[in-house]
Formats: C-alpha cells, sequence, structure tokens
C-alpha cells in the first residue's frame, strides 16, 4: 500500500502504520480448497531444500574431513614433464654424442616490417650467411605474412636479434637433434631426418629405444680411443695417398667396440653435401676380400684340429698349381716351412697346403664357428653380409687359406680374431657399454691350447715376421699383416690393394684386438716401394697402442723378462740349421 | 525496536570469520599457485640450459680440440714407456724396513726421468687415467 494521500484516511495516522492486509480466514469453499494445496506445495518444496542441504552438508563432510586430500590436489598443478623426442647417445665415458635441443627459428611477418631495407642491413650484420639482397626482398614482400629468415639459431644470435629490436620478426622454438662430435663418431652415431626417424648408424639401429625412452644411451665407444684411431688412420691415408681405410678397437673378452672409422667421413650437423661413398660404413657394411690377414683362421684351423702342429711344416719350395691358377709366394722362401715360418712369412704356398690337409669340410665348420659365414648382428642397421663360394671345392679351399675368394667385413674380423687370441670364446661383437666387469658368456669356438700358440706366432710375426713396424716397445704386440689385391672387374688389379693389420696387445694376456685395412695406399717415398700391410697399417697400430695404453691403463713391461720370454716362447720356430733371414 | 539478538550477533560474526579466513586462504593458494608456475617454467628453462650447456660442453671437449690446444700451451705428451715403472723399484729411505739403500739399487731399465716443463712424475700420471 502506498503512503499517498488519501482524504479517506486519517491524516495523522503514523506513516508506517500498516492495517491487516486481509480479512479473516475464509473457512469453507473454493478459497480454502486452494490455500490448502499452497500449503502442500510449500512443504514439498521446504523437504526438497532440506534434502539438497542435507546432501550437500554430507558431501561437505565427506570431502573436508573424511577423505585424505592426499596428492592429488598437489598433482593437478604441477605441470606434466615436457619429454624430448629423443633420447640422447653417450660414448662409455658419458660424453654427449647426440643430444637433443630446442633452438630458436626465426620468422618474419613482412606485414608488419617497417624499413625493410634497413631491417635486412641490420639483419645480414647479425647473421653471416644471409645474402642481404635476398632478405630485404622477402622482407619487403608486402603479400605475404610469413618468411622464415633463419631455422636452428643459437642463443647468442637469438640475444643478438632481439636486440636489435627491429618489428615483425618472431621467434619459434624447433627440436634439433645436434651432434657434438661432428665427424669424429659419424659413422657409429650416424643421423636422424627431421621428422625425427633415425636414418644411418646408432640412430637408426636403435631408433625405436630412442623414441620411447628418456634415459640415454650409452654406447661401448670411447671417443679418446676413437680420436686415436682416426687420427691415426687419416695420418696413413694422407701419407700413402688412400682412397680411404677403416679401423676398429675391440674389447677381447666383452666384444664391446671401442673405437670404429671409416674414412671418408662426413658432418653428421650438415648433410648437405654428403656423397653415399663418404656415409658408407666401410667398417661393418663393407666386405673385403682380406688377404694374408686369413692366415689367422687357417693356421687357427689347421692347429685346433690336430692337423698339424707348432713343430710340423710343408713344402713352399715351389709354386702351387691348382688347375688353371699358381699360387705363388711374396716373401717367397722357396724351402720347406715350419708352420711358424708359414704364418710369420706369410706363404701363401705352404697355408694352401694347409688347408688342403685339412679338408673342405673342416675348414668351412671352423670358419662357421667364428662367426664368418653369417651376417653378424650389430647395433647398426648397415651390417654386411658376408660373401662365400655356395660350392666350396678345394680351389676355394685354397684360397681362402690365405684370404682371397672370400669377403667378409672388419666387424667380423675383429670378432673372430677375438676369440682366436682370447682363448676361444666367440662373444658377439657390440655397440652398447656393459655393465663394470660382465662377462658375457660367449660360445668356444676353438680349444685354449689352440688360442694360446695362436697367440705365440702373432706375436712372432710382430719380433720377426712381417709385421715389425707394429712393434710397440713394452706392450708385447702380435698381429698379422695382410695385402689383398682387390677384384677389378674380372680379375685382380695387382696396383689396387687393401693393406691390413690386425693385431691384439698384450700379447701374454690380450686386452683389445686393433685391426686397420687402409684403401689403395700407394708406395711413398720412405717405404720402399711398398704399400703392403706391413709398410701402411701396421706403424699406425704401433702408434695407436702406445698412445692408448696408459688410457686404458695397460702398463709397460719388459719384454725380454724371463716370464714373458716363457709365457710367448715358440720351440720350434726356427727350420733346424737355418737362421731366421729377418733378423 | 530491541537490540539484535545475541545469537544473531554470533552467527554474524561466525560469518565474518569464516568470510575473512576463506578469503585469505584464496590469495594464498593464488599465491601459492603462481609461485608453483613460476618455479616450473623455470625449471624448464634450466632443463633447456642444461641440454645446451651440457651438448657445449661435449664441443668444446672434442678430442681433436683439446689435442690442439695442448699442443699450443702445454708441454704434456702422452705417457712414455720411461715414466712408468712399479712400487718395487722405489728404493726404501735409509733405515726404514731395515734395509740399506745399497741393498735395494733401482733397475737399470727404468732410469729416473726428467720431464719437459719440469713437471713431476706424478703429476703427468694424475692426469693419464680416468
Amino acid at each position: 500500500m502506498k503512503a499517498d494521500f488519501d482524504p479517506r484516511e486519517n491524516p495523522c495516522r503514523p506513516r508506517h502504520f500498516k492495517p491487516a492486509p486481509c480479512g479473516p480466514l475464509p473457512a469453507e469453499g473454493p478459497a480454502k480448497q486452494s490455500l490448502e494445496t499452497s500449503r502442500t506445495r510449500l512443504v514439498l518444496l521446504g523437504a526438497l531444500f532440506c534434502l539438497a542441504f542435507a546432501a550437500i552438508g554430507v558431501r561437505l563432510v565427506d570431502v573436508t574431513v573424511l577423505k585424505d586430500p592426499g596428492s592429488k590436489i598437489a598433482r593437478a598443478h604441477v605441470r606434466p614433464h615436457v619429454e624430448h623426442a629423443r633420447a640422447d647417445i653417450l660414448d662409455r665415458n658419458g660424453v654427449k654424442l647426440a643430444t637433443t635441443l630446442e633452438t630458436p627459428s626465426l620468422f618474419a611477418n613482412p606485414k608488419l616490417v617497417q624499413g625493410a631495407p634497413e631491417a635486412a642491413a641490420k639483419l645480414a650484420a647479425v647473421l653471416p650467411g644471409l645474402n642481404r639482397a635476398e632478405l630485404e626482398a622477402a622482407l619487403s614482400n608486402k603479400e605475404r605474412s610469413f618468411v622464415w629468415i633463419k631455422r636452428n639459431l643459437t642463443p647468442e644470435q637469438q640475444f643478438e636479434i632481439n636486440r636489435l629490436g627491429i618489428p615483425g620478426l618472431f621467434f619459434q622454438t624447433e627440436q634439433r637433434r645436434v651432434y657434438p662430435q661432428g665427424r669424429l663418431t659419424a659413422h657409429v652415431v650416424g643421423f636422424a631426418g627431421v621428422d625425427n626417424n633415425g636414418l644411418q648408424g646408432v640412430e637408426r639401429g636403435l631408433d625405436d629405444e630412442l623414441k620411447t625412452s628418456d634415459d640415454p644411451v650409452t654406447l661401448s665407444i670411447d671417443l679418446r680411443l676413437q680420436y686415436i684411431l682416426k687420427e691415426e688412420m687419416a695420418r696413413q691415408i694422407e701419407a700413402f695417398s688412400a682412397k680411404g681405410g677403416m679401423g676398429l678397437i675391440a674389447d677381447v673378452d666383452t666384444g664391446e667396440i671401442l673405437a670404429m672409422v671409416s674414412l671418408p667421413d662426413f658432418d653428421p650437423n650438415d648433410r648437405a653435401e654428403v656423397d653415399s661413398d663418404a656415409t658408407f660404413n666401410r667398417a661393418t657394411l663393407g666386405t673385403y676380400e682380406m688377404g694374408s690377414v686369413f692366415k689367422i683362421f687357417n693356421t687357427a684351423m689347421a692347429l685346433d684340429s690336430s692337423v698339424t702342429t707348432l713343430a710340423g711344416g710343408y713344402d713352399a719350395s715351389h709354386p702351387l698349381k691348382v688347375g688353371r691358377f699358381t699360387i705363388h709366394d711374396d716373401h717367397a722362401k722357396n724351402r720347406w716351412l715350419t708352420v711358424p715360418e708359414i704364418f710369420i712369412y706369410s706363404s701363401n704356398i705352404g697355408s694352401a697346403r694347409m688347408a688342403v690337409d685339412a679338408g673342405i669340410d673342416r675348414q668351412r665348420d671352423f670358419l662357421g664357428r667364428l662367426g664368418l659365414l653369417r651376417t653378424p648382428s650389430l647395433e647398426l642397421s648397415e651390417v654386411g653380409e658376408p660373401h662365400y663360394p655356395r660350392e666350396w671345392r678345394l680351389v676355394n679351399t685354397m684360397t681362402i687359406a690365405f684370404g682371397h675368394g672370400m669377403s667378409v667385413s672388419p666387424l667380423q674380423m675383429v670378432t673372430a680374431v677375438s676369440a682366436v687370441v682370447n682363448g676361444g670364446i666367440l662373444h658377439r661383437a657390440t655397440l652398447l657399454r656393459h655393465p663394470d666387469g660382465y662377462r658375457p658368456e660367449g660360445v668356444r669356438a676353438m680349444s685354449q691350447r689352440t688360442s694360446e700358440d695362436m697367440r705365440r706366432l702373432l706375436r712372432l710375426v710382430v719380433e720377426k715376421g712381417t709385421g715389425k713396424f707394429a712393434a710397440a716397445p713394452g706392450y708385447l704386440v702380435g698381429g698379422k699383416t695382410g695385402t689383398a689385391e682387390k677384384v677389378d672387374g674380372r680379375g685382380y688389379a695387382r696396383k689396387e690393394l687393401l693393406s691390413s693389420f690386425i693385431g691384439a696387445f698384450p700379447m701374454n694376456q690380450p686386452r683389445y684386438v686393433i685391426m686397420i685395412s687402409i684403401d689403395e695406399p700407394h708406395p711413398n717415398a720412405r717405404s720402399a716401394g711398398e704399400a703392403t700391410g706391413g709398410w701402411v697399417a701396421a706403424p699406425a697400430v704401433s702408434r695407436i697402442v702406445q698412445r692408448m695404453a696408459p688410457i686404458v691403463g695397460i702398463p709397460a713391461v719388459d719384454e725380454d723378462s724371463p716370464e714373458i720370454r716363457r709365457a710367448l716362447l715358440v720351440e720350434s720356430a726356427e727350420t733346424p740349421g737355418r737362421k731366421f733371414a729377418a733378423n | 525496536m530491541s537490540a539484535l539478538r545475541p545469537s544473531t550477533l554470533l552467527w554474524l560474526a561466525v560469518i565474518s570469520a569464516v568470510g575473512y579466513g576463506m578469503f585469505q586462504v584464496k590469495y594464498r593458494v593464488m599465491q601459492l599457485e603462481d609461485q608453483l608456475a613460476r618455479v616450473n617454467r623455470s625449471i624448464d628453462a634450466d632443463r633447456d640450459d642444461l641440454r645446451v650447456l651440457g651438448a657445449e660442453w661435449s664441443y668444446l671437449n672434442q678430442p681433436q680440440r683439446l689435442d690442439q690446444l695442448r699442443q699450443r700451451y702445454l708441454t704434456l705428451v702422452p705417457i712414455q714407456r720411461a715414466q712408468q715403472g712399479t712400487l718395487d723399484q722405489i728404493p726404501f729411505r735409509p733405515g726404514e724396513q731395515g734395509i740399506a739403500p745399497q741393498a735395494v739399487p733401482p733397475r737399470p731399465s727404468a732410469p729416473p726421468v726428467a720431464l719437459p716443463g719440469g713437471a713431476s712424475l706424478a703429476s703427468a700420471a694424475r692426469g693419464g687415467n680416468r
């Protein structure tokens, strides 16, 4: 009711006085009925509200008092950890070989750029390698609103660009795979493409693991040894004007590859001008007729199958005629040779006779046990398949005895020679680091005795035979030289050689196998017209041993001490009544 | 008009206290959330920095570069055979262990070595093996 002036009311009545709102409640009739209905509805509504409040109350007590708030609330606020697309690759000492970085990339919106010439000049000053004229043209093109200027900048470059304060320039973060060691581990680590797929090397071989795992992958490679191996190989390649080379260092007891080099190499960070020859991994994918280094296996086979002993010998006085082939000796002695002499002077005739004595089946079986007849497994996709005659005839047996007519990869050579010197156990080669002290089981390939005899023979080659340049005072290097003529279309090319040395040290208890092959070396002024394994590869092995021994903790010993003399003595090395010409 | 009933007063007080408390908690939570977001951002940034610095560390430690620096600034060379020896090659001091110094002459195969630059044998050996 309004407090307006009403002449019918008493003007003296207090303004806030209100008459009773309505008359007495009707006792009967439809009015009463509608009131009843309203009341029922009210009660019902009230009950509903009560129920709702009760529910809320119960829930409140439940949430605040009864329920343990626990970690749920805290976790809701923590941002999920940003996953990096690809795990790191480390060497055995934890040095990064491959890592993923978030790098800023610079792009421009030309519509927002004012003063394109000036901006282009400033940018070109900060980012060398950009063409100023092209940049100016790109920035002046007002049609477009997005132009990449440079991808993957360094933090310094980003800072410099920010300092220029040019409007219309923006950064976008991109992930980029970086290989801090560059060329040094190019063939081992390989590389991944822009879409984060591994394309070569470990990046491809362990692609799934690198993509899914957050933990870095630790390789068996030791970067220091990798550097020593590469440097010494590069030195020989240059000195002998060679085409390339491959080298490996492996632990004989575990099968771990400590260094693996293939030259020429490439920069995995800049693959714009990489040719297929540089990316080709000669150490694992290439298979070669290895030449005389195969006599290691031939001699071990003859000794292990008791076809002959260290005291035995064969006639090498005349070239050996087989069908239309004639087998000659490169270091011909033209006389009867003992088994140690055949080995240290690398007699093809003697080796072939030894193999014939043992027979085709024994030879094939022995090479199979050393893993030379099957494709090896390694954490790389580039693994070559060995080539050997499908139909193994006597002539094949004779040529395989000195390393022709069968081609294997350097990786297989290193694995097999490890088994020859480590006591006869063949271990699978691996690029992944084993835990300290772990000794994988391996398979026995020959007797302990054969292995010990082979150690003596390999040592003798370096002491008195074709491998004298591999000697490293105090470190008891042993090994075998090999000079293979490369297959050239139809026949063998006399001038195109593959000169190798494969050795181990210290020979009284071998720990490491080193192999170096130099591809197509040419004689130089100091090598007396020679480009053989003994002249090209052996000196590099000597220097590598002297540099790596202090790093891997192998002490130099006195080579003339009685214990070592006794351990490496070959009693029947000399033909009775004759002196070594090499002495 | 009578004064407010005591119970009403009480409830008013309770309501204001609870309201005050609630806003206090709310502001504190907002503050903590800001702080958490800041810390998370800085963790992310540090993590990225670590990756960049790790890559740079590896890059700067390229064996080839270290070798060049070594040639330029140091006189260190790989440990030579003559620099190595065993403990039993070192004679006891006079009077110790009851053995006269003449009793254990140094083996001729390991003469005392003077290293270039006057470095001692011990310091050269320390850097070599890892």
